[in-house]
């Protein structure tokens, strides 16, 4: 009995980290409490499981990720059926590439950028600089780099082909780093 | 020949593509030797690496939120 209330109190403890990770991912505080309330529900339920198996935090977040992905597609089944496939305005890179493919505005150099991980400012402009992203874009971004699910792992979710899954990545890079550049990296921090 | 010469955007689509999976020889030689070439790629290569590292950070910043 005691050691169930002292599971319920340390989930109450990383509940507010676990809020925040979800808004970032979900964009949206109802969606996110959603999530979290899930996760926690279900991390009560299998609690078993855990004993010790990992720091208490990792495994909630690892729960807190299939919940997520689990809101993403049903929001996806709401939109029409072509939702997370490719419109046209995807298709085509004329905003970064002339007809011959070349770069119209060529990336300049960052300098040393990693020092950058330190500064809250930095985190914030990232934050910011995801959002601009379209929805879908932001979102298989962030499955593959932030939640770091594998390629097959997130085609298999979101029912999308890997050229899909390719074409999504590469644009979500350079609308980031197009961001970051402008956001960052040429101002005064950079 | 013109095929074996990339251009800025094949060579930015594959290097966006090398951090999902190892490409075959061609394309990395290929790659490489368009990288050696152009300052405009080989910065966007390591722009998006760094981008890479940078958000498997996320969870870390997330938690330094705390503060």
């Amino acid at each position: 009995m005691g050691g169930d209330e002292d599971l319920a109190k340390s989930l109450e403890s990383h509940r507010k980290y676990l809020m925040r990770y979800a808004v970032f991912q979900l964009r949206d505080p109802s969606l996110a409490e959603d999530a979290v309330q899930d996760t926690i529900i279900a991390a009560l339920a299998q609690r078993a499981s855990f004993e010790g198996r990992s720091q208490l935090r990792t495994w909630l977040t690892s729960i807190l990720k299939h919940k997520i992905v689990d809101i993403v597609r049903k929001r996806a089944r709401g939109l029409p059926a072509d939702a997370m496939q490719l419109g046209d305005e995807d298709g085509s890179s004329d905003a970064w590439f002339t007809e011959q493919g070349r770069w119209i505005d060529p990336p300049a150099d960052w300098g040393l950028p990693d020092a950058a991980l330190d500064s809250k400012q930095f985190w914030l402009v990232y934050r910011k600089c995801c959002q601009r992203m379209p929805e879908r874009h932001a979102l298989v971004f962030s499955m593959r780099e932030v939640m770091d699910m594998s390629t097959d792992e997130i085609c298999k979710k979101l029912d999308i082909s890997t050229s899909n899954l390719h074409v999504i990545l590469y644009r979500a890079r350079l609308s980031l780093r197009s961001c970051m550049t402008k956001k960052w990296f040429s101002t005064e921090h950079g | 020949m013109g095929k074996l010469m990339y251009s800025c955007e094949q060579a930015s689509k594959l290097s966006s593509r090398a951090l999902e999976e190892p490409l075959g020889r061609l394309d990395r030689s290929l790659l490489g030797f368009h990288l050696m070439m152009c300052r405009g790629c080989s910065n966007f290569a390591r722009q998006i690496q760094f981008l890479s590292r940078a958000s498997h950070k996320v969870p870390e910043a997330l938690e330094k939120d705390e503060g």
